[in-house]
This record gives structure tokens, sequence and C-alpha cells, in this order.
């Protein structure tokens, strides 16, 4: 692409791009910022980008005030992949009957969908408990996993859906010319293509889970075993005071694996969001 | 080693109605190409033999059996696509050999039969490569392997040269008329370039409004236009149309005035024609020569080295091409009088049904 803008127009731009990335970024900072002072020092000291009493004590202690932090963070990824799998299992092939078949109702099931979206699930938490009593499935990783799975499918159907409506159609007639069955196209032509937009929406599903699982598992769960991080961070709450800088730590160490897995997809992320924005 | 016939086919979409009865009988062995403007239901008849689109009714037969039903694959028709439709992550290899996969044969089998085929499209070399490293007539070879790997008894070609510039054009058109005899296949073959049409059909379809409006050979086509649509489709520059009255018929043929007072004893058979009747005189003009005759005033010469394509306008603003010498010596802006052979014209009356030319060229067979 050429550079056409001129010095002036950079530095605006820079300057813009600065003070929203302050704004996006500076409760991250103020966790880091939290996580590595003492806690005698947190509710004292003015604020300080940088201060000398920086120590990493917090991200040490964390594992002795809560024991079980690693099995609260190894719940969450769990429970978050669990969700993405099943969730993707189910949205692949809808996603593409959505995309290429014609059947009654179809529209008006996707708009279905869609409003399904609009309630969030504090509203449907006294209906789900009661499916999930009746299922006896209260206290189990379930409880977590079949919510989040309701919850993200309509996404995933749709954002799914307009990426596989971009794969040209010859290349499936081609292959059902050659012979090859609706599943086997799918399997071997579709899919394949289909690869940055699986990732997008796998990421998508995958945040999303991240995000929702607190709110089933404070109201679906209460064996600690298997509770996930954001409902194992109470314990950093304490009867007499909060170990902010400890609580901080924890929650910081428990995105870091997902942090590092985004990085390395980050570029399939890019080109799968702006995938048919041009004409090969 | 296949016959094709379509029997009375027809597809509507809603009530828009696509083809209406179109009825075909393709010969063993045939380049048969399906020509006529855009949406004139071409490429929709070529779906509907392909099976990717079922008729509102009628029969498909493929060696004399009944295929109206039958899955693609079980018709024993192959299809490129004007796209080319290739899978871009599978390798040249892969490409070709994806009907075989689909197929279930052995590995050897599939390697000795993609090699077969790449032999013949002179793809050995580029195997390994994915699509996306190909250039335009590469590609459409890959394409055509894949519909030659398993041995289809009708290939049907789906506007293929289309997205190639005109040089490749013109080199692909020579390689698919080799490729044919060499099969020994059956081929229908959908364009709008009617000149891909005359160079490499055996026998050509002019379809038009979902009818069809001509089935014969190029030159056929070409001397003997069953229409006036398929007079001005076939022929390249277009067929000039002069409007014309019929002042009588004699055993010689139809006597007509043209615009402009010139009159003329043209050789056609003249049952149907009335003194009166209004008609109109087709002359191609490669059949025009500088005479007295009609008269245009000249507005662009082109100058093509052989011959000369002089565009002008007739006094009542007709508009008339000529196909003139290439040394000629008319000059742009001036008038030029032009005549033809009275044995050249063609003769539309008022439906656009042609009166049949008693001294045309013989026909081949």
């Amino acid at each position: 692409m050429i550079d056409r803008l001129t010095l002036l127009q950079k530095i605006g731009v820079y300057i813009a791009t600065f003070f929203f990335l302050l704004f996006i970024l500076m409760p991250f900072i103020e966790m880091i910022r939290v996580s590595l002072r003492p806690m005698s020092h947190l509710m004292t000291a003015d604020f300080t980008w940088w201060s000398e009493d920086f120590s990493l004590q917090a991200y040490r202690d964390m594992w002795v005030t809560v024991p079980l932090l690693g099995r609260y963070i190894f719940n969450s990824i769990f429970v978050a992949s669990s969700v993405t799998l099943i969730t993707m299992i189910v949205v692949i092939p809808a996603a593409y009957a959505y995309a290429r078949l014609e059947f009654p109702f179809k529209s008006l099931s996707l708009g279905g969908f869609l409003a399904v979206n609009m309630f969030t699930g504090a509203v449907l938490l006294i209906p789900l408990y009661r499916v999930l009593r009746t299922l006896s499935m209260l206290n189990t990783y379930w409880a977590m996993i079949i919510p989040g799975v309701a919850f993200l499918i309509p996404t995933g159907i749709w954002l799914l859906r307009s990426y596989l409506e971009k794969i040209p159609r010859d290349l499936e007639e081609a292959a059902y010319v050659d012979g090859a069955s609706r599943l086997y196209t799918l399997r071997r032509v579709v899919l394949p293509l289909a690869a940055p937009g699986l990732i997008v929406v796998g990421t998508a599903v995958f945040i999303g889970a991240y995000a929702q699982q607190f709110l089933f598992a404070i109201t679906f769960n209460n064996v600690r075993e298997i509770q996930p991080l954001p409902a194992g961070l109470y314990e950093f709450i304490g009867y007499q005071d909060v170990t902010w800088n400890e609580m901080m730590a924890a929650a910081l160490t428990g995105i870091t694996p997902v942090m590092i897995v985004f990085l390395f997809l980050q570029k399939y992320l890019v080109a799968g969001l702006t995938a048919g924005a041009v004409k090969e | 080693m296949a016959t094709l016939d379509l029997q009375s086919i027809m597809k509507s979409f809603g009530t828009a109605q696509v083809l209406s009865g179109i009825d075909l009988a393709i010969r063993d062995r045939e380049f048969v190409v399906f020509v006529g403007p855009s949406g004139c239901g071409k490429s929709t008849l070529l779906r509907i033999i392909a099976g990717l689109e079922a008729s509102s009714s009628g029969r498909i037969l493929i060696d004399g059996v009944d295929v109206s039903a039958a899955a693609p694959v079980d018709r024993g028709i192959a299809m490129v696509f004007q796209s080319y439709a290739l899978y871009p992550h599978l390798s040249v290899f892969e490409n070709i050999a994806f009907p075989l996969r689909v197929a279930s044969l052995p590995e050897a089998e599939v390697k000795q039969k993609v090699g077969r085929a790449a032999e013949i499209l002179q793809l050995t070399e580029k195997l390994g490569l994915k699509p996306g490293q190909l250039s335009g007539g590469q590609r459409q070879r890959v394409a055509i392997g894949r519909s030659i790997v398993r041995n289809p008894k009708v290939f049907l070609f789906d506007e293929p040269l289309s997205n190639l510039d005109a040089a490749l054009r013109g080199e692909m058109r020579v390689e698919l008329s080799a490729l044919q005899r060499d099969l020994d296949a059956t081929m229908v073959y959908v364009t709008h370039d009617q000149i891909e049409a005359m160079t490499m059909a055996h026998r050509i379809v002019v379809l038009n409004k979902g009818r069809i409006e001509q089935f014969g050979t190029p030159m056929e086509l070409y001397h003997h236009p069953a229409t006036r649509f398929v007079a001005t489709f076939i022929g390249q520059p277009n067929m000039n149309l002069l409007p014309a009255t019929v002042i009588g018929t004699a055993p010689e043929g139809l006597t007509v005035e043209l615009h402009g007072g010139t009159r003329m004893t043209l050789p056609v058979d003249t049952e149907t024609a009335r003194s009166g009747d209004k008609v109109e005189v087709g002359v191609r003009p490669e059949s025009l020569q500088l005479g007295s005759g009609v008269t245009m005033r000249l507005r662009v010469l082109e100058r093509l080295g052989g011959t000369a394509i002089a565009y002008g306008q007739m006094p009542d603003g007709l508009k008339v091409c000529a196909a003139l010498s290439g040394d000629t010596t008319v000059h742009e802006g001036e008038d030029v009088g032009l005549t033809f052979a009275p044995a050249d014209a063609h003769v539309f009356d008022a439906n656009g049904r042609v009166m049949r030319r008693r001294q045309a060229p013989a026909l081949a067979a």
C-alpha cells in the first residue's frame, strides 16, 4: 500500500491511537501494577507508573493463599475448551446447512437464533437451574459446559454461515459432479478452505465461553474442585481483607496460557476477518 | 463413446420460462457447441445435462439410457467450469486425482491415471504445485485433467475460455479441438463467443430466449441461417439488414425494392411472399463490393491489413458495414457506392424466418 499520510496526519493518528489504547489497556496496566506491589502499599501510595517496591512476591504467595489455584486455572481452560469443541461440532454442520441448503423456516429460525442471543444467561438462570437439577447435572462440569454451549451456538452459526457462503459454489458443484457426497465435500473441500473462518469462530466461541463461565459456575456449582478461575478468585476475598495483589496476579496468570495461544493464532485471525475483502 | 439425446426439456424458475421444449440429438464423438446471447438458457441447459439442475420436464438419454434422475457421476459425464473450480488447498496432482479419490481407487491406479492425464495435458512438471502458482492456461488444463481421468462418456464445458486473454484463448481453442480428436469423446461446449463456436464445433446449437433457433454445421449456419437471429449472430462483422418491399415474384426469385429505389431479383424460394410485404434483405459485409447499388457515407475505415472494414450510414440513417479489400482507396467522409450479387442475399420475412436461398454453396455433409 502507498503511504499517503503527511507527517502531521501521522502524528495525529499516533496520538489518537495512544489514547484509544490507553483507554482499553488501562485496566490491564492497573492489574499488573497492583499485582506487583505489596498489600501494605496498595491503599496508601499515590498512583505512579513505576515504583521501587515492585516485586513478584504476590505471584508466589497466591499459590499458598488459595491452594487450589492451579486446579481453578485448569478448570477454566478445560470448561472453555470443552464448550468450544462441542459448540464447533454442532455449529459446523448447522452453518453449512444454513449457507447451502434450502429448507422450511430457514430465515425464521435464523432470526430466532438472533433473538435468543438477546437474552443474557442471567435472565434464564432460574429455568436453567431447574432443568439442570432435573437432569442431575448440578455440581458437575456439565452444569457449566451445557449452558455455555447452548448460548454460543447461535453466534457461532451466524459467524460461520457468512464465512461459508463466501466459498465459491462452483467448487462444491465440481465435487458433486465428480461423485463426492455432501459430507465428503464438506470434509475435503469446504472445511480446509474455511480454516481461517473456523479459527475466527473458534476463538470467538472460546472467549465467549471463558467470559460467561463465571455466571454458570457460581449459580450451578458449589464444588470447589471443579470451580473455574473467575469463581475461584473469590477465595482471595477473606473475612478481614481482600488480598488484591494476589487476586490480580492470579487473574493474570490464568489468562496467560490463553493469551499465548491467541498470539500464535493472530495471523489466522486477521486473515479470517478480512477474507473475501480482496478479490483474488 | 456416447450419444446424447434431449427430449422436450423444459425449465422454469417460478414463472420465468428459461427453456421451452428443447429437443436435440447429439451423435457419438460429436463436438457440439451451444451458443447464444447471455440469458438464452445455454448454461442452464448444460447444468441440466450435468445433473446440477433438474429440468421441469423432459428426458435426457445418454447412450439410449434415461439418466434424467441419475446423479452426475452415474450419468458418465464430466464438467469443466468457467471458473475452473480448482481446489486451492490441494496440489495439481490431488486436484486431478479428486474424482479417483472419491471413487476410492487404489493408490497405484490413481498414480497411473493422473500421470497419463498429466502427460496428455503437459502438466507432468507441475503436479506438485498448487493451483495458485499456475498461469490461467495451466489452471484450465488442470480442470480438463480432472475431467478426463474418469473416462466420462460426455464432456461438458461451461465457457471454459472466457477467463483467458485473447492470445491464450486462440491457443486453447486449437488444443481443445485436438484433445477432442485424441480422446474420441462426445463434447458439449457452451459459449457466447461465436468465433469459438465456428472454429471448434462439428455442429452448433444457436439458442435464443430458451428455444433452439437452429442446429447445424458452422457453414450451414453461415450460408443458410434459418432465422434473422441466427443470421446476425453468426458471422463477423454482423450481417447487414436492409429493409425492402416485395414488388413481385418471378420464376427466378423474389423482386424487391430497397430503400432508395434500387430493384433486384433475388434467387430465393418465394412461396410465402406476396407483393407489398415488408422484408429484410440480409447481406454479409464480405459480400459487399464497391459499385453502384446502395450508397453510404463512409464514417470509419478500419484497416486490418488484408481487409478493411468500412462502417457507414445510408441516407436514411441505416448503418452499414462492408469488408473491402485491404488496399481500397476510399476515404472516410466520402460517399461510397456498394453492390452485391443477388445470389449472396438472404431474405427474411416480417417474422424473421428466412426464405430459402437457391444458389447458396452446397452444404458439407
